[in-house]
């Protein structure tokens, strides 16, 4: 399946005819079995034009392909698209299904069998199933199917060898009862059966694929069939359901878990903010401080600034040869900005690596213990207010430590509308750590009350620009739909196995852009591009009230945020100028960092778009408060 | 005016009888939400409402909880 490969990945790594695709809902241990079945070579890459990350591996003659979780095979939203993609390409699929939740899972196993993909059902989670006083009867189960059934616990590696063995046995019914719906097609059509089943439901990308081949013309309608059919079809597989889960599943219904009762904790918000602000403190001391200060800046500041750096700059000026032809060159490679051998390997190294892998850690730790759709259900009241909903809690926490890796989360914020406004709040008006570390530090010297009407400003402009964005962005917010899965602990394999292929998929993508961007800049520098910018900032720096020398402070925050505020300590400023000057700084545009991740995860436009509306509120609001200073004479 | 499933209160169990959207309807329809009654887990106050149905926990957004219309299954018959 040529179709599964990403950007950076060897087509030919993996040279097996035949693709076997695990599926399954989310939070069923999908990534668990995944690791079990690979024999060798894990690879994750993007699926080819779109954000959600796909996981390839060898089993046996297969092509093992892992798929995002979802409810059934439909194109709801990019996670569906993907999976259903990779369906309909599979030669065979393991699903993977929850005994503990057998009701829902189960529309998902009738759907693929409705589709006649050869099927082996992995019936995972059977230890837990038991403890939750649920009895499956996998012999029934397989009976009323009619593909194989295998019990597994994942986790303890049980039942695997079962599955291995019973793979080739993948098949599916030689007819279910979805045949009666495909008469509503047209009788010329031909397709296969998976595709017929997507198309009496309604499935909108193949009843186009079927229009632009002349067979159907409805007035240009996109689907094949009456809109009410879907429905008919998802309420008839789901009497399905329920005739099976009646007899193969007992069910002694066994009192609340503790992880229930912590999952009402949290979900209260008389208890679950405490608990969630606690959580947050402690991502913070983590991120913010143990790693984005202290490791960081040994490893940046000791290790590479002291022996990587210059080892590489006398490595350097001996290589290349004394001469007017190759100064240019050597500019390039090692000047102090950003030379592509010196800082910006000290960036992605010893920032950037760092703080990737942190984040991934903690954010896998919030996905497996089930943390994070409960911190949407707490914060979902206050985003509506700014056009988001719960799910967006996410970047804008992870933004605090740094916006780079936090626009790469609005991924999971949902619609597209939703990830613009999330996005353009990151890179307004939320300061990551490494800037906030250096501000806290400037701050103390003023005093409370200003720190007090920095921390309001930044939520003002927030909460206006989010209002803003709400009203003038086309469509509607989407409402939050999200599962609360069971709270668990963690399991440190699989967090640690997320961490590395996402630092991995990470850093492959990274390297390049970033290494490019350092050629651009490091040029722009040496025909004094940068110096030319810094005199064209004149008026603005005057507007805000501040000296000539902030446009150099200016010129340093278009490439990164932190070393703006740090080039602050050394200007002698009165205080209402080192307060002026912080508000605009941090207002002021994402580093050059997150605007390459911002081009990456969005598009020129709406990058280009932030990037000049960040200008323009820093500017702005810094020329009221100069204003409001120098009515109140301060 | 009929009652919807922003009415609720923690520990009621009805049925959704219309969900007006038709993409949202057909997620919960797959999940198995409309097959019979829901117990209501939780309802913040103007905030989302969790919902359960054969232990698995749904929630649902305060928007989209004032509009899809409820029935209580009191004298007619439940699932």
């Amino acid at each position: 399946m040529e179709g599964c490969h990403g950007a950076g990945s060897d087509p030919d790594a993996i040279d097996a005819d035949s693709t076997l695709a695990l599926v399954g809902c989310p939070n069923v241990g999908k990534s668990v079995v995944f690791g079990e079945l690979a024999e060798q070579y894990v690879d994750v890459s993007n699926y080819p034009g779109t954000t959600v990350d796909t996981t390839l591996a060898e089993f046996g003659e297969y092509k093992l392909t892992d798929t995002p979780g979802v409810y059934g095979v439909s194109a709801f939203n990019e996670e569906e698209r993907v999976t259903r993609e990779i369906v309909l390409e599979a030669d065979a699929v393991v699903n993977v299904v929850d005994a503990t939740h057998l009701d829902r899972d189960l529309f998902l196993t009738l759907q693929l069998l409705d589709m006649g993909i050869p099927t082996v059902v992995a019936l995972n989670m059977m230890d837990e199933a038991e403890a939750d006083g649920i009895d499956v009867d996998v012999d029934a189960l397989e009976e009323a199917l009619g593909v194989p059934v295998v019990p597994t616990v994942a986790i303890d590696g049980k039942g695997f060898d079962e599955l291995r063995d019973r793979i080739p046995e993948a098949t599916a019914p030689e007819e279910t009862a979805i045949e009666e719906y495909y008469d509503e097609l047209p009788d010329e059509l031909e397709a296969t059966r998976a595709e017929k089943t997507l198309l009496v439901e309604g499935d909108e990308p193949l009843a186009r694929k079927v229009d632009v081949g002349g067979v159907m013309a409805d007035g240009g309608s996109p689907a094949l069939v009456e809109p009410g059919l879907r429905e008919e079809i998802y309420g008839q597989r789901r009497k399905r359901v329920q005739s099976i889960t009646g007899t193969v599943e007992e069910v002694t219904r066994t009192e609340d878990s503790i992880a229930e009762r912590v999952s009402d904790l949290m979900i209260n918000p008389l208890t679950g903010t405490p608990i969630a602000l606690a959580m947050l403190g402690l991502i913070y001391y983590f991120i913010g401080d143990l790693v984005a200060q202290r490791l960081v800046d040994t490893l940046e500041g000791e290790v590479l600034g002291v022996y990587y750096i210059p080892a590489v700059e006398s490595f350097i000026s001996d290589l290349l040869p004394e001469s007017g032809w190759i100064e240019p060159l050597e500019f390039l490679l090692i000047n102090d900005n950003l030379g592509l051998l010196t800082v910006t390997v000290q960036y992605v190294i010893g920032t950037l690596l760092p703080l990737v892998i942190a984040f991934y850690l903690a954010i896998s730790v919030l996905e497996d213990s089930g943390v994070l759709p409960r911190l949407a259900v707490l914060t979902d009241r206050g985003l509506n207010r700014i056009g988001l909903n719960g799910r967006a809690v996410v970047p804008m926490i992870v933004g605090v430590g740094c916006v780079t890796m936090a626009v790469i989360t609005t991924r999971m914020v949902g619609s597209k509308r939703e990830r613009t406004i999330s996005t353009a709040l990151l890179g307004l008006a939320v300061p990551c750590s490494a800037q906030l570390g250096v501000i806290m530090g400037l701050m103390a010297g003023l005093g409370l009350i200003y720190w007090f009407g920095y921390l309001g400003i930044l939520l003002v402009v927030l909460g206006v620009v989010g209002l803003f964005l709400d009203r003038t962005l086309p469509g509607q917010s989407e409402s939050l739909v999200t599962e609360l899965p069971r709270m668990r602990a963690p399991r440190p394999g699989n967090i640690l196995r997320k961490t590395y292929n996402r630092a991995k998929m990470f850093l492959r993508e990274a390297i390049p852009l970033f290494g490019a961007t350092a050629v651009v800049v490091s040029a722009l520098d040496y025909v004094g591009g940068l110096a030319a910018i810094q005199n064209g900032l004149r008026p603005l720096t005057s507007l805000v009230g501040m000296p000539a020398d902030f446009g150099q402070i200016l010129v340093l925050g278009l490439i990164r945020r932190d070393f703006a505020a740090a080039g602050m300590t050394d200007m002698a400023l009165s205080s209402a100028q080192v307060f002026i000057g912080l508000v605009v700084i941090t207002l002021f545009v994402p580093c050059i960092l997150a605007m390459v991740m911002i081009f990456k995860e969005r598009d020129a436009k709406s990058a280009l778009l932030m990037w000049v509306g960040s200008w323009v509120t820093a500017f702005s609001v810094g020329g009221v408060l100069a204003a409001a200073f120098g009515v109140l004479g301060l | 005016m009929s009652e919807v499933l922003a009415d609720v209160g923690s520990g009621e169990s009805v049925r959704l009888v219309d969900v007006p959207d038709g993409d949202t309807r057909a997620r919960l329809l797959r999940l198995g939400f409309l097959d019979g009654t829901v117990e209501c887990r939780h309802h913040i106050r103007k905030g989302p409402v969790i919902v359960r149905r054969n232990g698995t926990d749904l929630a649902l957004g305060a928007d989209l909880a004032a509009e899809i219309a409820i029935e209580r299954p009191g004298l007619e018959a439940s699932d």
